[in-house]
């Protein structure tokens, strides 16, 4: 035994063979120690949350992309159908109607008669129908918008988009406009 | 092994090096707050928000049918920034992209949008280190994308409203024209504050090299669209008699023409054409006298088709009935200043003329005889219950302006001629519109309707405002006007235009006019001529009113009585009105 303070062991002469010491783990240590499963398992699904975060933030922004080309897609056909609506607006015109009413040889009807349903009395004086209706002047109320001809030609109509007759219709006319173009009473 | 003190120490250090870095953090602060805080306040200026207009669309005015006469549309402005313009330019043609001399490229847009070429050249080369030039305003999208098709890298676009009147010169009167600012006539600009957006408030923020920095849009204030003004007329119908009224206008060499269809029961008007009518699509179609609606402002000596008026009024007294008896002479001088007399459209000595009989032959002698019953105070009074002198309900622009609602002279301020022409239509003024509304009055048994040309504001939200609620006024009794009704039918059936403006199975009521026209203070050979009635005459569903104003040959109301038969059918068919099932009553015309 020895007075001397204590001091740090240095390597050196052995005293005796060295025996490897190890601390024996209680239970309560044993089970204090980390796992390697939890581990794996916690890292995983750090990863695999922040892999689906970067995922979902690629889709977000193709999505975003793609929101922004069908918009742009809207908005270009939205022009479109402006313009078409306008055009559309312009042949609907009064001016437009009569003149393609003449061109198909349409006239000004006569006097109305009136079918009173509850008794079956007709009232009013019939008069054939007959003239144009712009008169022999034609159209003197101008439309500045109906520029060139917008005069429909039923015959190339009906060649350009074919409809095939159904009904008996006409009666060996060399190119009768097929039923339903335009309106003709039954007989 | 760690000693205390080693372990002091390395918690020394640590906590060294954390003070050292917040004092660095500490310096940085100070001088940025303080020391560097005017040059980067000045910096972040250039960050500032950028505020922004944005536009709504301005309101479509469409009529009964909701067939569209006034409609916003999209033009697009082709813009270009001379400063990126280099001698060749890059454009696409047929799928590739080829380099062509910038010249040669400006050749093609000029080609496309319909300009000349050297016009866009002078607009590059005018100032080459501008941003900004205008190319060519307001194309079509048609166009518009066959400019933008060629991919040319200093071409851009902007978008301008513009506004189309798809029906041209169909109610080109009542509609009325935009200016470059403003509306400047009709419905457009009197209805402004229905048709005018609202324009919203968006602010976005904007780098130091001016590019607008993205997702930074700001909307604080969304645009309003205009409403849709609802006009009351018949399209077609209006079509018809303007039509009409060019037609034989110039047939009989008139200056202008006018044509007022009157719902009777409502007072809604149907048609109201004015000849010539401008187109609002080409503001030099007519000169700048037709250019507004001369029916509704305009004034003029009405003649004989306010001769209904006096009957009325002495058959609501009680001082006639249809059969009264009055032997009229050929001339007639009795309350005149010397020199002056009155005369009839024909000369003839003198006649035993029932109060019908009157009617039938228009004759101004014997209408200032039956009125002289009336005091002064009483033919002013029913001549202001009547409308006249006043601006319709309408409101139409102009109309309340002093001198364009006609003059009705009141019981202190007529002189002795005055008193007794003002009987027959001269001495007095009127507009269209006002004679429609007495053809209404006496058609709808004495009650006059507030005639009403707009039926509504529709806004966008479905919201309706400035709807009218038609108030009737009586100003003669039932009887009155039913009898002024059927002593008129006597015109129709009796008179001598009656093989032109009778419908078989219909019975019409009408009467004539041909009103002197002053000019320098005297009358001369010009003349108003004008056919008013209404249909059908025993329960009226229309009033029509024709005028045609100084017309060079036929200076009667035989010219006016072709274009009143004609709209008068034109009304029976659009509208379907039923044919008459009883006769008339024989009322005699002599005694």
């Amino acid at each position: 035994m020895s007075a001397l303070p204590l001091a740090s062991p240095r390597p050196g002469r052995r005293s005796a063979p060295e025996r490897h010491l190890e601390v024996a783990p209680t239970r309560a240590q044993r089970r204090a120690r980390p796992r390697l499963l939890p581990a794996i398992v916690t890292m995983g699904g750090i990863g695999a949350i922040l892999l689906a975060q970067l995922l979902l933030s690629i889709v977000l922004a193709d999505g975003a992309y793609r929101i922004a080309d069908l918009q742009r897609d809207q908005r270009s056909l939205q022009r479109e159908e402006q313009a078409l609506a306008e055009q559309l607006e312009v042949l609907s015109s009064t001016q437009n109607l009569t003149a393609n009413a003449e061109h198909l040889g349409m006239i000004a009807s006569g006097n109305p008669v009136f079918l009173d349903l509850s008794t079956g009395a007709v009232s009013g004086n019939p008069t054939p129908a007959g003239g144009s209706l712009t008169g022999a002047t034609g159209n003197q109320i101008g439309n500045s918008l109906l520029s060139g001809s917008t005069l429909v030609d039923p015959v190339t109509a009906t060649a350009t988009n074919p409809v095939t007759p159904t009904g008996t219709g006409a009666s060996g006319a060399t190119t009768p406009p097929p039923p339903g173009m335009i309106p003709s009473p039954t007989r | 092994m760690t000693t205390t003190r080693q372990t002091a120490r390395r918690l020394q250090l640590t906590v060294l090096a954390v003070l050292a870095v917040v004092g660095l953090f500490v310096v940085k602060l100070v001088d940025l707050q303080v020391v560097r805080a005017e040059e980067l306040t000045v910096a972040a200026e250039s960050r500032r928000t950028i505020p922004v207009t944005t536009h709504g669309i301005r309101g479509s005015i469409v009529d009964a049918n909701g067939v569209v006469l006034a409609d916003s549309v999209e033009r697009y402005d082709i813009t270009a920034a001379p400063v990126n313009v280099k001698p060749t330019t890059f454009i696409t043609q047929d799928g590739e992209r080829v380099e062509v001399s910038t010249v040669e490229a400006v050749a093609k847009i000029a080609e496309l949008t319909g300009t000349s070429s050297a016009d866009l050249m002078a607009e590059l080369t005018a100032d080459p280190s501008s941003q900004f030039a205008y190319l060519v305003k307001a194309v079509d999208l048609a166009t518009f994308q066959a400019v933008w098709d060629l991919d040319i890298a200093w071409v851009y676009s902007d978008m301008r409203p513009s506004r189309v009147y798809p029906s041209g010169a169909i109610a080109g009167n009542l509609v009325g024209f935009l200016g470059t600012d403003e509306p400047l006539a009709g419905t457009e600009r009197r209805w402004d504050e229905c048709l005018a957006s609202t324009p919203g408030q968006s602010s976005y923020e904007r780098g130091a090299d001016g590019v607008r920095l993205p997702g930074s849009l700001v909307v604080e204030q969304e645009p309003v669209d205009g409403a849709t003004v609802h006009l009351t007329i018949d399209s077609d119908l209006q079509w018809f008699a303007q039509q009409a009224l060019a037609t034989r206008g110039t047939e009989v060499g008139a200056d202008w023409g006018t044509a007022m269809v009157v719902r009777v029961a409502t007072g809604e008007i149907v048609a109201a054409a004015d000849w010539p009518s401008i187109d609002p699509n080409d503001l030099n179609s007519v000169g700048p006298n037709d250019a507004g609606a001369r029916s509704f402002v305009a004034p003029f000596e009405p003649g004989s088709i306010m001769k209904p008026v006096a009957f009325a009024a002495l058959l609501d007294q009680g001082l006639i009935t249809p059969n009264t008896q009055l032997v009229v002479p050929g001339n007639y001088t009795e309350g005149l200043p010397p020199g002056e007399n009155i005369t009839d459209v024909f000369s003839h000595g003198d006649l035993r003329w029932t109060a019908t009989g009157i009617l039938m032959n228009s004759s101004n002698i014997g209408t200032v005889m039956l009125s002289n019953q009336l005091t002064e105070k009483q033919k002013y009074e029913y001549f202001m219950k009547f409308g006249f002198g006043q601006p319709t309900a309408v409101d139409f622009l102009g109309e309340s302006v002093p001198g364009n609602h006609g003059r009705v002279f009141s019981p202190e301020e007529i002189d002795s001629v005055s008193e007794k022409t003002q009987m027959f239509g001269q001495g007095i003024t009127a507009t269209s519109a006002q004679m429609a509304s007495l053809y209404q009055t006496l058609g709808n048994g004495g009650v006059r309707m507030p005639l009403t040309l707009v039926a509504g504001c529709e806004w966008p939200d479905g919201t309706w405002t400035n709807v009218p609620v038609p108030q009737g006024e009586r100003v003669v009794s039932e009887y009155a006007a039913d009898t002024t009704i059927q002593m008129m039918e006597t015109v129709a059936s009796q008179g001598g235009l009656r093989s032109v403006i009778s419908i078989p199975g219909y019975r019409v009521a009408a009467k004539t006019g041909t009103g002197e026209v002053a000019e320098n203070g005297r009358y001369g050979a010009e003349r108003i001529v004008s056919l008013a009635g209404v249909v059908p005459a025993d329960d009226p569903e229309y009033a029509i009113v024709v005028t045609f104003g100084k017309p060079d040959i036929m200076k009667s109301s035989a010219a006016a009585a072709p274009t009143f038969n004609a709209i008068m059918e034109q009304v029976i068919k659009t509208f379907r009105v039923q044919p008459s099932t009883e006769a008339a009553p024989n009322l005699p015309l002599t005694w």
